[in-house]
């Protein structure tokens, strides 16, 4: 009998220990104490004992039945503790619910990220109108009078304000550097200033070429400033918008505004210089033009050139972002497509 | 611009061993745009010279020949061919296998391959001149003709580039980049660039001395127009082909040759950049001059075509009238003729706005004119006049000059100027040996003289027509043929004592970032005009806008004056994929009022502001809820972005907006902006099919920026706070402003009321007619004790009693 029984327990023991879920837990427990469960059969087979044996056998039986009972109820808490809300069957694979948003229209987030890069510089963001005069939009900028973005073919004059003196014309501002001006005019030197815009030309519109752009103008004035500092600027800033080192090359340019002038050319991200059909195999791709402000413009804005000098850059931010994500026609941007600028956010 | 490599070397020795790409590339970094460099023998790969041993006849064929040809390499190949002048012994240009040609001169290249041709077998192709693109440089003789070359030395086999000279590398200019550069607009300029960056010598263009007693009467009728003319009358000339070599340099640049007495004028153009004109000297009666045309005044064309022109047209005329335009194209009667004999060639100089204008008035744009548009200078007429003149005598060496007068009415001055050399350096960050400024400008033309630190710098005629007038212009010089690439870079130096705050900045950015990352939605750009059709569905007026003078179509005149009617075409452009949605934009709009000067007294700008506006537009039946969408937007962005809190009113109703659902926005008393749903004449008007749409619109400038962050602190209760709802009947037109104001009032004497919210409204058969149910969530508490249930009721019961007096309220009978 007691051998029996201990044989019982050992096998049991383990049993109920391993047992990996509630279902398991309770075929194990009627196998031991239920109706034909071995313990309880046991507990029949005491009646065949000598009477005299039976109590300490029943005493045997109860305990080891108690320290089963226990056994199982333990081993039950802790499979609830540890059995899953869910069923095993759960799909962790469908996809999570996205959170809404909207989004900022791609160029300006590119603006932004360059404010950011640019305040961290110490620069201040200016904003001036997007109707000009010709006096701001080229008089001041050292345009001869004979130059053709004068043309109404280039340029976008307002009805009734396209005749006369150059400040009694007005146009959808051209570009941003006359405003520049108006910065320098109303504020004191030393000046470290961006400016962000959106400027307009008369133009036919295709996959390169746009009616509206936005310009991302930067602008240090100071006395005995070296214009190859600048250069040192751009490197930073551009790298700091991509992430990574930016390759840059100035080379020679003709601005009216500058004096010297120079194209910067930023290499091509795509191919890493090899050449390839985004910088149409050179390697390099014209991202803006720059310079020192022309001794005109400083004398416009009523400075002494001979005292100031500065650094200035235009960097075209359409062409930038359609190169930070391969985009192949401007004039998605000023679409308005929901289905082109959720692709940015 | 097109530059033939050959050409330059006219001028300047370039080295052996000069390695193309770098030239290419030191040019693009110092002075122009080279976007391409073409190796022009690499055009003609695959096609040789063949020599035709025999001609048979096609078996099949009536028009087609079996030509047994050598080429090269001892190899005799049958090419079947319908050229209609083969012979015997000619040499031809055979197209090899492989080859792309322009079959019949015509379509897209196609390749050559071995193959029958009307069943006999034909190894590549005996060519036409318009087959490989060299028709301008030899003509077609006749219809069907294949290119004879015959007159070339030449042997079976040699590429046909070698047996035509076109060894020679173009280079491709960007125009763009040169526009400030006249000087650059001939071979010569160019020339005189590399001399300059690679030290090497520039040949000198010999003068050439007119041996003639007798002048040409030449008349210069507007010196500010024609600064100067010389006009030359040689005899003893005729029409002849000009020799090869000139022939191939014009066609290797993109010009026609058509005659050598025309091919000279180009030539020199080409070479110099100062364009030349020759007239038949039979067509010009008496005299020759440059004036303004008068009233009236007519040119005949060579079309036929009669132009009438303007008095600012400055033309050339004899004593019978104009014969052509000056400095932008000639008239029927200036042509050269086959017969013609004695000539008069013009070299003059015209001014380049005026030649502008006219090139503008009749659309026409010329070689010569684009190059007088630049200005170029009076002195080069000397350089082209000795160029032509010199070719003229070697192209006819019986050729004399009878008549010749140079009329440069005012010399131009010669600019000095004066740059310190410590100035130099201190804006450059690094120093140029004095022989090394020396050096790169005299090979330039300047004069230089140093003494101690002044730089004095004699400016050559051709830098000197708005090219170079100051100091920064010779740092420019220097800095640009060093190359800005190899200057160090230095470090920024300047510094500043203040942190730059600027709230207007942040605000909008602010703003439109709550809108985008809170609010779901997307920022979209419009452009700056509106279209007809949506000013007059959404303003119902063009009253105060500003119209374009030349409007990018004619439906696109006017100039944003409202942000709505863009963001109205946007909905439209979305509804095909996309059936609820969020857009807003942030834009200047202007309006033709309140015209103000800010940055100078004289300069007047028209009403403006910057706008956000917005929409959030959606397929529903629910405009109710779209609506409650759109004031949440609004009634928290100043929460958000940190500015003074917007009030609602309703005064005036927006133009575009639906009779009942639209709402005045305030600052204080500052009506900031509108919003509301989109009338449904409106929506119709703009396109809009199945879309509600709920705008807004706020005047950027009249928002109100806190300057600091404005939330505010208060303690955590201590002791429970209850909700407690409540429903209550009102009636339909009692407004929830009105509930809401008399529990804040009640609020204030009973203090266990902490707050009260509005949880939803019901309308319908549920409640009685004329009533509607509002539901209210009173939030009940004590800072003392926690309440009982009874005490939270009595409370509620007091709000429901007041309601009952002050807003009509009725409890719901069950």
């Amino acid at each position: 009998m007691k051998e029996k029984l201990e044989a019982l327990l050992r096998d049991g023991i383990p049993r109920i220990n391993g047992a990996k879920n509630e279902a398991e837990l309770q075929e194990i427990k009627g196998s031991l104490l239920g109706k034909q469960g071995s313990v309880t059969l046991l507990m029949k087979e005491m009646s065949k004992l000598p009477a005299e044996e039976r109590p300490a056998a029943g005493q045997l039986i109860n305990k080891a039945k108690n320290e089963l009972s226990e056994l199982i109820d333990a081993r039950r808490e802790e499979l609830k503790l540890k059995a899953s809300e869910v069923s095993a069957d759960f799909d962790w694979s469908v996809p999570g619910l996205p959170p809404m948003s909207g989004g900022l229209h791609p160029i300006i987030q590119m603006c932004y990220d360059l404010n950011d890069a640019f305040r961290s510089l110490g620069f201040e963001i200016f904003e001036a109108t997007d109707i000009s005069s010709e006096y701001y939009s080229f008089d001041n900028l050292n345009f001869p009078p004979n130059h053709p973005a004068r043309e109404s073919m280039d340029t976008y004059w307002i009805e009734g304000h396209d005749k006369g003196e150059a400040w009694e014309k007005l146009c959808l501002r051209p570009h941003l550097t006359g405003d520049s001006v108006r910065y320098l005019q109303s504020h004191k030197p030393p000046y470290r200033f961006v400016y962000p815009g959106r400027v307009y030309r008369n133009e036919t519109t295709d996959a390169r070429h746009e009616r509206a752009f936005y310009q991302y103008e930067a602008l240090i004035v100071d006395k005995d400033f070296t214009f190859t500092a600048g250069k040192v600027m751009i490197q930073t800033i551009l790298s700091k918008v991509f992430g990574r080192e930016v390759k840059i090359r100035m080379r020679s340019g003709f601005f009216p505004f500058v004096e010297p002038g120079y194209e910067i050319d930023m290499e091509c991200l795509v191919c890493g210089g090899k050449g390839c059909s985004v910088c149409k195999q050179v390697g390099w791709i014209e991202v803006m033009p720059g310079g020192t402000p022309h001794p005109n413009v400083l004398r416009a804005a009523g400075l002494d050139p001979d005292e100031y000098t500065g650094f200035y850059v235009n960097i075209g931010l359409d062409r930038l972002v359609m190169m930070r994500y391969g985009v192949d026609d401007v004039r998605l941007f000023n679409s308005a497509d929901l289905r082109f600028l959720e692709q940015f956010r | 611009m097109k530059v033939s490599l050959n050409w330059i070397k006219d001028y300047v020795k370039l080295p052996d061993d000069m390695d193309l790409k770098k030239l290419a590339y030191d040019l693009t970094m110092s002075t122009v745009e080279v976007e391409d460099a073409e190796e022009l023998a690499e055009r003609f790969n695959g096609i040789v010279v063949g020599v035709i041993k025999e001609v048979l006849p096609h078996p099949n064929a009536d028009k087609l020949r079996v030509c047994k040809t050598d080429i090269g390499g001892g190899e005799i190949k049958d090419i079947v061919c319908g050229g209609s002048n083969l012979e015997v012994g000619q040499k031809v240009a055979v197209a090899l296998p492989g080859t792309f040609v322009k079959w019949h001169g015509e379509g897209e290249p196609v390749e050559i391959k071995v193959s029958k041709l009307r069943g006999v077998e034909s190894y590549g192709m005996i060519c036409a001149s318009t087959e490989v693109g060299l028709e301008d440089l030899l003509p077609l003789g006749g219809d069907h003709e294949i290119m004879n070359l015959n007159a070339f030395e030449c042997e079976a086999g040699d590429p046909i580039a070698k047996a035509l000279s076109l060894d020679d590398v173009i280079l491709e200019i960007d125009n763009k980049s040169m526009t400030n550069r006249p000087d650059l607009w001939g071979h010569y300029g160019i020339a005189r660039e590399i001399a300059t960056l690679y030290d090497l010598p520039l040949a000198e263009v010999p003068a050439f001395v007119p041996e003639v007693e007798g002048g040409i009467d030449v008349r210069v009728g507007d010196a500010e127009r024609c600064r100067r003319f010389i006009g030359t009358k040689m005899e003893g000339l005729y029409v002849k082909e000009s020799p090869f070599e000139m022939r191939t340099r014009l066609w290797r640049v993109g010009q026609r040759p058509i005659n050598a007495l025309v091919d000279v004028t180009n030539y020199v153009m080409m070479a110099t950049g100062q364009p030349t004109h020759a007239y038949d000297s039979d067509h010009i009666v008496d005299f020759i001059s440059a004036r303004m045309a008068g009233e009236d005044e007519k040119l005949l064309l060579l079309s036929g075509e009669e132009l009438e022109l303007s008095t600012d047209d400055l033309v050339i005329c004899d004593r019978t009238g104009p014969v052509g335009l000056a400095g932008v194209m000639g008239g029927a009667k200036d042509s050269i003729l086959p017969e013609t004999k004695d000539v008069i060639l013009e070299v003059a100089n015209f001014e380049s706005r005026g030649i502008r204008r006219t090139t503008q008035r009749y659309d026409v744009r010329t070689e010569a004119s684009s190059r007088y548009e630049k200005a170029v200078d009076p002195e080069r007429c000397d350089l082209a006049f000795n160029m032509a003149m010199t070719l003229y005598k070697e192209l006819y060496p019986e050729m004399k000059v009878v008549a010749y007068s140079d009329v440069y009415p005012t010399p131009i001055e010669k600019t000095e100027i004066n740059v310190s050399l410590d100035w130099l350096e201190r804006r450059l960050g690094q120093t140029f040996s004095n022989e090394y400024i020396e050096n790169k400008l005299s090979r330039m033309g300047f004069g230089v003289t140093i003494d101690g630190d002044n730089l004095k710098v004699k400016v050559p005629s051709w830098r000197a027509t708005g090219d170079i007038s100051e100091r920064a212009d010779i740092m420019e010089e220097i800095a640009r043929i060093y190359g800005y690439d190899n200057i160090q870079a230095t470090k920024i130096t300047t510094t500043f004592d203040a942190a730059i705050n600027q709230l207007d900045y942040d605000l909008s950015r602010k703003i439109k970032e709550y809108l985008a990352f809170r609010c779901n939605m997307q920022e979209v750009f419009t452009y700056p005009w509106m279209t007809d059709k949506t000013v007059e569905a959404v303003l119902g007026t063009t009253e105060n806008l500003l119209k374009l003078s030349t409007p990018p179509s004619p439906t696109e005149k006017f100039v944003k004056g409202s942000i709505l009617p863009n963001i109205c075409d946007a909905i439209v452009k979305n509804e095909r994929f996309y059936s609820e949605f969020g857009i807003f934009e942030e834009a200047q709009i202007f309006q033709d009022r309140d015209y103000t000067s800010t940055y100078d007294e004289k300069e007047k700008i028209p009403y403006y502001t910057k706008s956000i506006g917005g929409a959030f537009a959606a397929v529903t039946s629910d405009v109710t809820a779209l609506f409650r969408k759109a004031k949440g937007v609004i009634e928290m962005m100043p929460r958000y972005t940190h500015m003074e809190g917007f009030t609602f009113r309703r005064d005036v109703k927006p133009a575009w907006a639906d009779n009942t659902v639209w709402l005045n926005i305030y600052v204080g008393e500052k009506l900031v902006g509108n919003m509301g749903l989109l009338a449904k004449k409106a929506s119709m008007g703009c396109g809009i099919k199945n879309l509600s749409a709920v705008l807004f619109e706020l005047d950027f400038y009249a928002l109100v920026p806190f300057k600091s962050r404005t939330n505010t602190f208060a303690h955590l209760p201590e002791f429970p706070e209850n909700n407690y709802d409540i429903s209550l009947l009102f009636d339909l037109d009692t407004k929830w402003e009105k509930i809401y104001a008399e529990i804040l009032k009640k609020a204030k004497s009973e203090k266990l009321i902490k707050r009260a919210a509005f949880v939803d409204e019901y309308k319908g058969k549920q409640v009685p007619e004329g009533k509607k149910s509002v539901t209210i969530r009173l939030v009940i508490g004590s800072d003392t004790k926690t309440l009982t249930s009874d005490e939270i009721e009595k409370v509620a019961n007091t709000v429901i009693r007041c309601l009952e007096h002050t807003a009509g309220a009725q409890m719901r009978t069950k």
